[in-house]
């Protein structure tokens, strides 16, 4: 498996994503090599880790050359201030293209050197999101193993405007049209992969990502402001997580519901305009901005959340809004993100509508009994999203790409 | 030589603590968390600046005749000294019983009232003033208001207050070239007005200790020379921070001894003299009143005493007109430093739109909640103009940037709105 990131430097759903799916998979007797463009301070124990890590990086051997997919601060879970801001320097947006391009090779041929020695350990190739896809495609050919690419966020979905990077965009497609199956981990991704990178529908197989369900559960609405609808963002601050769009909707649900208070948890690029938005739309101490929240600060406004929204441009799975649902919260997704397909009883609404966004929000708040029956609901479906699922799916496409490549 | 007319601020605000989201409904602890912080400060201050300073002014009070200074105090400042160094109310009541001392009026928080709320800014200044009776025994006759910001409806608010003058910026765009030395009288002639000199205080306040000025490292001889070039019906009005002596200029750069030899010097020929803003206007309100007079013998006894009691209704002065408000601060010396993004205003906004439902409280104890809301300095920490304005903005924050102190604020005014 030819990884990027892993817990605890994750970024996005991707390091989460991996950790499931290799735990699960181990779980099931196979064994996994899975490769990192750095060092683990402690590795886990269901897998055989190795670090290709080019010597001459600058940055910090415990981590990755760059972050994909996030502002530093919002997911380096467990760093201090001091290695956040080295890797800060190295945020994906913060490079030159020559230098990602460099990285990404770089870590192709570290990948492809211990692939060779290996070569008659492994079966399948598994690799995750374009960073890992040039050294996939090196493998390939040194192995001759079947590919199983697997999507968990594409540039078109980063940079929804569709001005993203050229040369990510080229690796995604060649990387794809290298393997002999690609995993989405959403419908609503493989639609995306057929329609914008013009892949074969029947290369495509989904399989959605589970979740780890938490023991620190502690639901009510205790934890502060107790008396007031609190209604919640949590991600990143980037153009691709619409949280312009949460700000405004405040504006029209104050209207219904005076005491309402907008919480906007998170970082990005962002930050600062929607700052400056929350004050020219005269919504200063109606919209507060958490920050960054740890870990408990973090299940305490899941947990106290009346409502949750995420009202992304593009998304292509969504893992927040299960640990909402998880946390007895109601959950609102936009029409264009992934999760709405385990979670089939999340409110979807269009990103921009903002009328039908605030009837749901004032209709939850209004009615509790009706808020009680959805969160029910959610509750009952996410008992299905595991990660043992998705790991029995990933079977069967390891065996049928096994299959598949020996006919060739 | 000209005559000088001294006046320092001393004024501390109430910072915000780390007061977070997860604290609203759970405490209302939005300044005494920071109260170390507070303390720390004022104790840092008070230990380079407020107690030497104050020691200094007592001692040339004491052994110099003709030496006269004025001092504004925010109440929240004094308040802070009751509580953090009281040493500081004892130096002042003893430099106040000196006589050789005026005490300016200004709002009790330091506050903008004036451009938000003529009502609240009356019952401000009214605190104020029963603040320093209580304090001093002391009841002020001149006026200054927050950060020397001044417009025509300023001048209005104060007039019908009462005092007797009124200290502001001497600012370009207004002055058309006219002397800043000279006593001017607002836009509608009945409150007369002492205008700061920009240059020669700044010289002291700012650029004294900068080695790249090129009258760097500033004589006192030098000083007193640029002072004799003016006549001597000339007012050279200094106005400063009284941080200035030993915090913004450090006491190993020789400010003390700097100001005290100026002061010295100067006021060894018996011709000179520093004068008070109160002596000022009363020896004017003398003069205007006798040329009255004179021009209208045919005046009846009534209307004699009248103008000998109340001074004249219209100044013979020059007319200093400020359409928009004008301010002591940043190199635009208007009022951008605390109203000029979406940030500033929408938190002034904000927390003046709060004023009825905090009155009809009546609890003392919030309203001065939200009157510790609205310090001045808590909006100028919102403050994203950039230059070096930018830099004197960042040397007084206790926040990292203008939009983690817009973000802090927020969230204490959230919690505060529900208590009322």
């Amino acid at each position: 498996m030819i990884g990027w990131e892993y817990p605890p430097h994750n970024s996005g759903g991707l390091g989460v994503a991996c950790q499931g799916i290799t735990e699960a998979l181990a779980d099931r007797k196979h064994k996994l090599y899975f490769t990192l463009p750095y060092a683990l301070k402690s590795s886990p124990a269901h897998m055989n880790i190795m670090a290709c890590r080019d010597p001459d990086w600058e940055t910090p051997v415990f981590q990755p050359p760059f972050l994909a997919y996030s502002s530093v601060s919002d997911m380096v879970n467990s760093a201090t201030d001091e290695e956040k801001a080295q890797v800060a320097a190295h945020d994906l947006a913060a490079l030159p293209s020559s230098e990602i391009e460099l990285k990404v090779s770089q870590y192709a041929d570290l990948v492809a050197k211990e692939a060779k020695k290996h070569k008659k350990k492994f079966d399948v190739i598994h690799a995750h999101d374009w960073m890992s896809f040039p050294a996939a495609m090196q493998v390939k050919k040194i192995s001759n193993k079947p590919l199983v690419t697997h999507i968990h966020s594409t540039e078109a979905d980063r940079i929804p405007s569709g001005y993203g990077s050229p040369y990510i965009t080229h690796i995604e497609k060649t990387g794809m049209d290298a393997s002999d199956i690609i995993v989405a981990v959403s419908n609503y991704t493989k639609r995306l992969l057929v329609q914008k990178y013009g892949v074969p529908d029947s290369k495509i197989r989904v399989v959605h990502n589970g979740m780890y369900f938490s023991d620190s559960m502690n639901p009510g609405s205790h934890h502060f402001a107790p008396d007031r609808p609190i209604i919640v963002f949590m991600g990143r601050l980037t153009g691709q997580k619409g949280p312009e769009y949460f700000v405004s909707l405040a504006r029209h649900v104050l209207k219904d519901l005076p005491d309402a208070l907008f919480v906007v948890a998170g970082h990005g690029d962002m930050y600062h305009r929607l700052l400056l938005q929350t004050a020219h739309e005269g919504l200063s101490a109606k919209v507060l901005f958490s920050g960054f929240v740890r870990n408990t600060q973090r299940e305490t406004l899941l947990d106290r959340a009346n409502v949750f929204i995420m009202p992304s441009l593009s998304e292509p799975f969504g893992l927040v809004a299960l640990e909402a649902a998880e946390r007895n919260t109601p959950v609102i997704v936009s029409k264009n993100a992934g999760v709405s397909e385990v979670l089939p009883s999340a409110l979807t609404i269009d990103f921009w509508d903002l009328d039908a966004m605030k009837n749901a929000v004032v209709g939850l708040i209004k009615d509790p009994s009706y808020s009680e029956h959805i969160v029910e609901q959610h509750k009952k479906e996410l008992q299905s999203v595991t990660w043992h699922s998705a790991a029995e799916k990933l079977e069967a496409i390891y065996k049928q790409a096994m299959i598949g490549t020996k006919k060739r | 030589m000209p005559q000088l007319c001294l006046y320092f601020q001393l004024h501390q605000p109430y910072r915000l603590g780390e007061y977070e989201l997860f604290d609203i409904g759970n405490s209302n602890a939005y300044f005494d968390q920071a109260s170390e912080l507070n303390k720390e400060v004022f104790l840092k201050v008070s230990q380079k600046s407020y107690r030497p300073m104050l020691s200094l002014l007592i001692k040339m009070a004491q052994e110099i005749p003709d030496f006269y200074v004025a001092l504004s105090t925010s109440g929240v400042f004094l308040e802070q000294a009751q509580m953090f160094d009281p040493e500081v109310i004892s130096l002042i009541q003893k430099l106040v019983h000196t006589g050789k001392v005026e005490l300016l009026a200004e709002t009790y928080y330091h506050s903008l009232a004036s451009l938000y709320d003529p009502a609240e800014f009356k019952d401000q200044v009214q605190a104020h003033a029963d603040f320093l009776k209580e304090l001093f025994d002391y009841t002020p006759t001149v006026f200054r208001n927050t950060e020397l910001i001044y417009s025509d409806q300023i001048a209005d608010q104060v007039h019908a207050l009462g005092f007797s003058g009124m200290l502001t910026e001497a600012v370009d765009r207004y002055l058309h070239g006219r002397d800043r030395t000279q006593l001017f009288v607002d836009y509608s002639g009945r409150l007369p007005l002492l205008l700061k000199h920009a240059p020669l205080s700044d010289d002291v306040a700012f650029r004294f200790s900068d080695r790249n000025w090129p009258a760097y490292p500033l004589h006192s001889e030098t000083y007193l020379d640029w002072l004799s070039v003016y006549p001597e019906d000339a007012i050279i009005n200094l106005f400063m921070d009284f941080e200035t002596f030993g915090e913004h200029q450090w006491a190993d750069t020789g400010i003390f001894a700097f100001f005290e030899h100026v002061m010295k010097e100067f006021l060894e020929a018996d011709w000179n003299k520093t004068v008070l803003p109160s002596q000022v206007f009363a020896k004017e309100k003398r003069k205007q009143t006798m040329s009255w007079l004179k021009k209208h013998p045919e005046a009846s006894l009534y209307q004699r005493k009248k103008l000998m009691a109340k001074g004249p209704s219209q100044w013979d002065l020059p007319r200093y007109t400020v359409t928009a408000p004008i301010s002591w601060a940043d190199v635009d010396r208007d009022i951008t430093a605390w109203v000029d993004n979406a940030l500033q205003q929408d938190s002034l906004r904000l927390i003046y739109s709060l004023k009825e439902k905090v009155l009809a409280t009546k609890n003392n104890s919030l309203i001065h909640v939200w009157r510790q809301l609205q310090t001045s300095d808590h909006f100028y920490y919102m403050c994203t103009k950039w230059s070096a304005d930018g830099d004197v903005h960042a040397y007084f924050s206790p926040y990292d940037d203008p939009y983690e102190a817009y973000r802090r604020y927020s969230v204490v005014v959230a919690d505060f709105e529900k208590r009322i």
